[in-house]
């Protein structure tokens, strides 16, 4: 299949042809040839879009589905279309399923399950067997099947001899551990931010201490061990720091945000908004601006939807007793180009890729055609009609977004976001 | 002004100064009727009030049961222990269920902060808070500012501390947006495991020593410890909490001045104030509950009259 993209604005640091407006012909799932003017006539398909800008495929490192176990929420194949039509190329699902995503048959349901669509699923392993944080799962096998890192899904590794090991036993075969940053203990029943707005509301507070102090124990436990760490979502301003200082001494650290967590602060809760209710929690306006400064002095390796689809049983109900999780995935390109630019937002949606093992593939010729499409500039109010998941649990319903997704190129496929 | 800025009595942040005046006014009326040979009036002959109690409550209940009956309404009750919330039933359902059957006013309590907001926003009726969780309960920050301008004239000006378990008290906050709303200084004093961190937000001082605090105060309203909300133990014993915090009578005696003392109930006689304390003619705890039917009627009255011609 030929395939030939017409004057696209190719932002991608690594390649030749960065900030230059160009013509891509892709043919059988590689980029054949790029010019400023391609004179070919037989080709299967053009495209030819408003301001088009193309980019590495993006990759986003924490996403949740339904299925298994909560296909009410969102089903695998409808999520990983979701994905695609937000400019995801690849994603990594989290473990938190029913049953949890702890053993080698679970990781190739998942994989089964995705294959044929344009959008790459890599699953990640449970790190403790259903997730309840007393037996190392089975991490070698998983990852034989296709797991590409490990951890218990919004659930900390609260015994530290058990983090200690899972860093001394991956390092076996090069694996992978997240750690969710909460100490539960001084976290208890939190549901929000422990700050002015968490007293104004009479909610319990999730203090800032609880993630600051599990990060510094588990980077203490990193430089004992060696291996490899990643933080999925972080949300202080003294996490970025606490980083930035393990990272300056060595320690193989890399950390992620939710743009959720970049976007919101603890504000937008004034009204009990259970799409609101998110973990790790909306911080201060503060934490904010050091996340942000997070990402300009790479501290922060990568950005996240942590996308949770959430049925409406579950959300339209008394803020306690509503689950964590906001979609994110449709609103990742129009909320991130609102807070940063266009040139750090692509780094951030591609940046994880290397420290997951997923194939990076720079826009040249020769190269597989791994494309993500947009229009960076187009401004708009992000709608329940711009919702393409099952469930409708946006926070960002209502917020002005800038920049739109016209789809994806991958496996030789073309999806439109407007399919 | 005639009539109240808000269709619901969610919590006191969402009230003018001018709303807590209009209340006063009003209640000042219907205190005078509670005080007549025959108490009741029938302002709200058409007016079907469901009192839905999702936590245990028993004077709060009862007054406003009373306050509602004074005023002539029908009044329908509903308790979470005999009702088809343990069978799984959505708060929304639930209150839908009772609103189909044509009942025009919602008094809720529920354990969860916010489940009155929740509410407003997704069904058809005046809903009044009578307390979320540990977020508000506006009708006791009411009847207490109340009781205070009773007994004092006036609440602005005035020196208020309130003692006690500030972090999960719904009464602490609905006071303390009260009491500054009306012009009255705040500060809050009790065991600092059990201060919210970020409380000076609110515009209060933190006073970690009680005599410090009573010495500075004209009202000392003392919350009582609400060890069922408590997931983990806040301080050692009840015992070094009365050490630390309980209000006796020597204490009183000592200070310069006669303050007024204040208390939600129940009392826990001995923890939070002593006996001689509570029985006290500086403690003015059964005014606060007769002025709670008062206060009760004038909110019912008031947000009954933005629905129907009274």
């Amino acid at each position: 299949m030929k395939l030939l993209i017409r004057s696209a604005k190719i932002i991608d640091n690594e390649s030749p042809f960065n900030n230059k407006v160009m013509d891509i012909l892709v043919e059988d799932g590689n980029i054949k040839e790029i010019a400023p003017q391609i004179k070919t006539k037989k080709v299967d398909r053009e495209i030819t879009l408003d301001n088009l800008h193309v980019s590495q495929g993006w990759f986003d490192s924490s996403v949740n589905f339904g299925e298994p176990g909560f296909e009410d929420r969102e089903t695998l194949e409808n999520g990983l279309r979701t994905a695609g039509k937000s400019g995801f190329t690849s994603i990594a699902l989290n473990s938190g399923n029913d049953p949890v995503t702890d053993n080698k048959g679970a990781v190739s349901f998942l994989k089964n399950k995705a294959q044929g669509q344009p959008v790459a699923l890599y699953p990640i392993g449970a790190l403790t067997r259903k997730s309840e944080g007393t037996e190392m799962a089975e991490l070698f096998d998983m990852q034989q099947a296709g797991a590409v890192a490990f951890g218990d899904y919004q659930r900390a590794v609260s015994n530290p001899n058990m983090l200690k090991l899972a860093l001394q036993y991956t390092q076996n075969f090069d694996g992978l551990v997240l750690s969710f940053p909460q100490e539960n203990k001084i976290a208890g029943n939190g549901q929000v931010n422990e700050h002015e707005m968490s007293t104004l509301l009479g909610l319990k507070g999730i203090p800032a201490l609880a993630e600051e102090l599990q990060i510094t124990r588990d980077l203490y436990i990193l430089e004992y061990t060696g291996g490899k760490l990643h933080i999925p979502t972080i949300s202080t301003a003294k996490a970025v720091d606490i980083i930035r200082d393990a990272k300056e001494k060595g320690l193989d650290v890399t950390c992620g945000v939710a743009i959720h967590n970049l976007f919101f602060t603890d504000e937008i809760l004034k009204e009990f908004d259970t799409n609101a209710k998110v973990l790790p929690p909306l911080r201060t306006k503060a934490d904010v601006k050091a996340l942000l400064q997070g990402i300009k002095d790479g501290t922060i390796d990568m950005v996240t939807t942590d996308h949770s689809p959430m049925d409406v049983e579950h959300k339209k109900v008394e803020f306690d007793n509503a689950l964590y999780g906001t979609l994110g995935l449709e609103s990742a390109l129009g909320a991130l180009l609102k807070i940063t630019s266009l040139k750090t937002a692509v780094k951030m949606l591609t940046a994880g890729k290397s420290r997951f093992n997923i194939p990076e593939n720079v826009i040249e010729e020769g190269a597989p055609a791994n494309l993500t499409f947009f229009d960076p500039e187009v401004t708009y109010t992000f709608e329940k009609e711009h919702i393409w998941s099952t469930s409708r649990n946006s926070l960002f319903l209502g917020q002005e977004l800038k920049g739109k997704v016209y789809g994806i190129l991958s496996d030789s496929t073309f999806l439109a976001s407007e399919d | 002004m005639s009539e109240l800025s808000v269709d619901h009595l969610l919590g006191i942040k969402y009230l003018k100064k001018e709303d807590i005046e209009l209340i006063f006014q009003t209640a000042d009326h219907f205190k005078e009727v509670i005080n007549r040979p025959i108490k009741k009036v029938p302002s709200l002959r058409d007016v079907t009030i469901a009192n839905l109690f999702f936590e245990n409550s028993t004077r709060t209940r009862l007054s406003f049961e009373l306050a509602e009956k004074r005023l002539s309404a029908d009044v329908v009750n509903f308790s979470a222990a005999s009702s088809s919330v343990k069978k799984g039933e959505t708060l929304i359902d639930t209150v839908n269920n009772i609103l189909s059957m044509k009942v025009d006013m919602v008094v809720m309590r529920h354990p969860n902060p916010g489940a009155g907001i929740f509410l407003s926003k997704h069904v058809n009726a005046s809903i009044i808070n009578a307390g979320d969780g540990a977020h508000e309960h506006p009708t006791q920050a009411l009847l207490d500012s109340y009781s205070i301008r009773e007994k004092l004239g006036e609440v602005a000006g005035k020196k208020v501390v309130i003692v006690g378990d500030i972090l999960h008290s719904r009464v602490a906050l609905s006071n303390i947006f009260a009491l500054k709303l009306q012009g009255a200084e705040v500060k809050v004093c009790g065991p600092t495991t059990l201060i919210p961190k970020y409380i000076t937000s609110l515009g209060v001082e933190v006073e970690t020593n009680l005599r410090k605090a009573l010495e500075w105060c004209d009202v000392a309203n003392m919350l009582r410890v609400q060890h069922e909300r408590m997931d983990i133990s806040y301080f050692p014993s009840t015992r070094e909490y009365v050490q630390l915090f309980g209000v006796n009578k020597a204490i009183l005696d000592s200070l310069d001045k006669e303050i007024v003392v204040m208390h939600p109930g129940p009392i826990n006689r001995g923890v939070e104030i002593t006996s001689d304390v509570a029985d006290s003619d500086q403690a003015i705890i059964l005014d606060q509950v007769q002025n709670g039917v008062a206060v009760r009627m004038a909110v019912i009255y008031l947000l009954a009259s933005k629905i129907k011609q009274l």
